[in-house]
């Protein structure tokens, strides 16, 4: 692959053309890191700071009592923990189930490609579509407001992104060692535990990844599956913002406390965002 | 009874019958190991949509007791409701709308970034950090920092220009629609740039050089070169980015809650409305179907050609 610093500097470049690039990245930067500067600042102010013109771009006195008070006076903490084990217990099911289907999908043409199309047309499946007939479900099966409803419901969502980033990942892995594996005597199940697995764990562990942001980010179906026990961090913001006016600060609090995790798990898997963007569409 | 039970525990037929299970079990090993993950999926998604498609034909509805058969009464209603179309009519708009944004900001900035230069790893950094956070927290955020008349914005404006700015931007048509642009191209233009990138970065260079060669100037090097090299990556990603487009709903619940009145409804708004807060549950079904119908479409010539990519 030739570098990407040659390909474009044998181009050559003009003094302007040069300055337009990094307006372009620093207007972009400005954009991306204003709105979360705010709310990361606002998280902190004391509640007198809020409401003034012109507005205060750093607090006189930081405080974190929004964190305490989001947390323990107004059930975030719960939200923190059910999203903690929703969003891992949604992973590892995901991840499990989606390896092993990849793993049949690549090794045998399970099903033809009709059944690795059905998979992945779920990607694109609108949740309001199906999301009425699984909430009634849901009501009839005592599953509605558990979190062992929602993890069903989260690794049901992530399976095309598990089965699709491992599918990719599996075609590219050589079949020989697992070949020489069941000519040592070893059951399928064995080689695809003991061989395959293994080499494709950094593949697992960067899908699992994605598949934990997917489930720690998304709202409709916890908005809709859930209501007073097992709600998730992201449903937690309506309720600030309706009752007794606007708690910014914790609502700030909680929205801080949520993304952190997750763009660090993300920046954890940078190199494999392409990939992960488009199911394994793209290698990047 | 007994004596039987005793028998097959004996350590001979108890070997016999693991060995006949594990070859049973390596005989349909392909099957196996798809059928969790197979099961799954035909629980959330074939059932609920036979289900709803019986749904469709009967009255099921919170405030009307009993499921009698309508006919095509559900689908009438739907048909009939102004509002079903201007959300219908809306959900087209703003997905164009915001997917050519991104596509046209993506590239501006996948061109710029390319190139190596000091500090572009933390730069790269940055601008992706929007991918990894929740819609909710994007309406959230967006909400507080356009807020009449405290938040930031109207203020930068206000000083920008030199005369007061009071944008009522989630309470005013038409600055609700230009606050959901901007939400949504804000967490989503990353996603073009990202792909829009790899896909810079994979022209071979001996292209660029055999036109240099020739003398092509920049912007025909772009229009000649770049352009077609590019085109099945831009082709996906639109394709991508247009199907969740589509299902705009969290930026919406945050941001505008529909409002003013039901300017800012989408398809997936209006039909959590007539769904879960007017209970309409037949009519917010048979909206789901439709809506799935016009959809599938374009779906499934995407899912083929990602099919034909993987395929390649």
């Amino acid at each position: 692959m030739p570098s990407r610093a040659m390909s474009l500097g044998a181009r050559g470049t003009s003094l302007r053309l040069n300055a337009g690039r990094f307006l372009i990245i620093g207007f972009f930067v400005v954009f991306v890191l204003a709105p979360l500067y705010w709310v990361v600042v606002t998280s902190i102010k004391p509640s007198s700071d809020y409401l003034t013109v012109p507005p205060v771009w750093f607090p006189a006195h930081p405080t974190i009592v929004h964190y305490t008070a989001a947390l323990f006076s107004y059930r975030g903490f719960q939200g923190l923990i059910n999203s903690i084990i929703i969003a891992s217990a949604a992973t590892v099911l995901s991840s499990i189930m989606g390896t092993m289907m990849a793993y049949s999908l690549a090794r045998f043409n399970t099903g033809g490609q009709h059944l690795a199309f059905w998979v992945l047309s779920q990607r694109f499946l609108p949740p309001v579509a199906i999301i009425l007939p699984i909430f009634l479900l849901f009501r009839s099966w005592g599953l509605y407001d558990t979190r062992a409803g929602l993890i069903f419901a989260y690794t049901f969502m992530t399976l095309p992104l598990s089965v699709w980033m491992m599918y990719a990942y599996f075609r590219q892995l050589p079949k020989s060692l697992e070949d020489a594996a069941l000519v040592d005597g070893l059951s399928r199940w064995q080689a695809f535990w003991m061989v395959a697995v293994p080499l494709a764990a950094p593949g697992v562990a960067a899908a699992a990844v994605f598949v934990f942001i997917a489930v720690w980010t998304e709202f409709f179906f916890a908005l809709i599956l859930t209501s007073r026990y097992a709600f998730t961090l992201p449903t937690i913001f309506r309720a600030f913002l309706g009752f007794q006016g606007m708690q910014y600060g914790e609502a700030c609090a909680l929205a801080t406390t949520s993304l952190a995790p997750s763009i660090v798990l993300g920046m954890l898997v940078q190199r494999h965002l392409v990939r992960g963007l488009t199911l394994g569409a793209l290698r990047g | 009874m007994t004596h039987s039970a005793a028998a097959n525990l004996s350590p001979v037929s108890v070997g016999k019958r693991t060995a006949a299970v594990s070859a049973w079990a390596d005989r349909h090993f392909k099957w196996l190991m798809v059928a969790p993950a197979a099961l799954l999926i035909l629980i959330f998604s074939i059932y609920p949509l036979l289900f709803s498609l019986w749904v469709d034909f009967v009255n099921y509805d919170f405030q009307i007791p009993g499921h009698a058969f309508v006919g095509l009464q559900n689908f009438v209603q739907v048909v009939n409701d102004p509002l079903a179309w201007s959300s219908l009519v809306l959900t087209a708009i703003l997905s164009v709308t915001v997917v050519a944004i991104e596509f046209v900001l993506g590239l501006a900035l996948a061109l710029a970034m390319v190139k190596m230069f000091r500090g572009r790893g933390v730069v790269l950094s940055i601008l992706i950090i929007p991918l990894f956070i929740s819609p909710v927290i994007v309406g959230q955020s967006w909400a507080l920092f356009l807020q009449r008349p405290f938040g930031p914005a109207d203020y930068l404006l206000g000083q920008l220009l030199g005369r007061p700015v009071t944008i009522s931007w989630v309470g005013e048509v038409p600055w609700a629609y230009i606050a959901i642009v901007v939400a949504d191209v804000w967490q989503w233009t990353p996603f073009m740039f990202v792909i829009l990138l790899a896909g810079l970065s994979a022209i071979p260079s001996h292209l660029y050089e055999a036109a240099e060669l020739d003398g092509v100037r920049a912007a025909q090097t772009f229009r000649y070169v770049t352009l077609p090299q590019l085109a099945p990556i831009i082709l996906l990603a639109i394709t991508f980015r247009l199907l969740d487009a589509v299902k705009l709903f969290d930026v919406i619940f945050m941001l505008t809650g529909g409002g003013p009145g039901t300017a800012t409804y989408t398809m997936s708004f209006y039909l959590y409305q007539i769904g879960f807060q007017q209970f309409h549950l037949s009519i917010a079904t048979a909206g789901s179907w439709l809506f799935l119908i016009l959809l599938s479409v374009v779906i499934m010539a995407l899912v083929r050609r990602l099919m034909r990519a993987e395929a390649a």
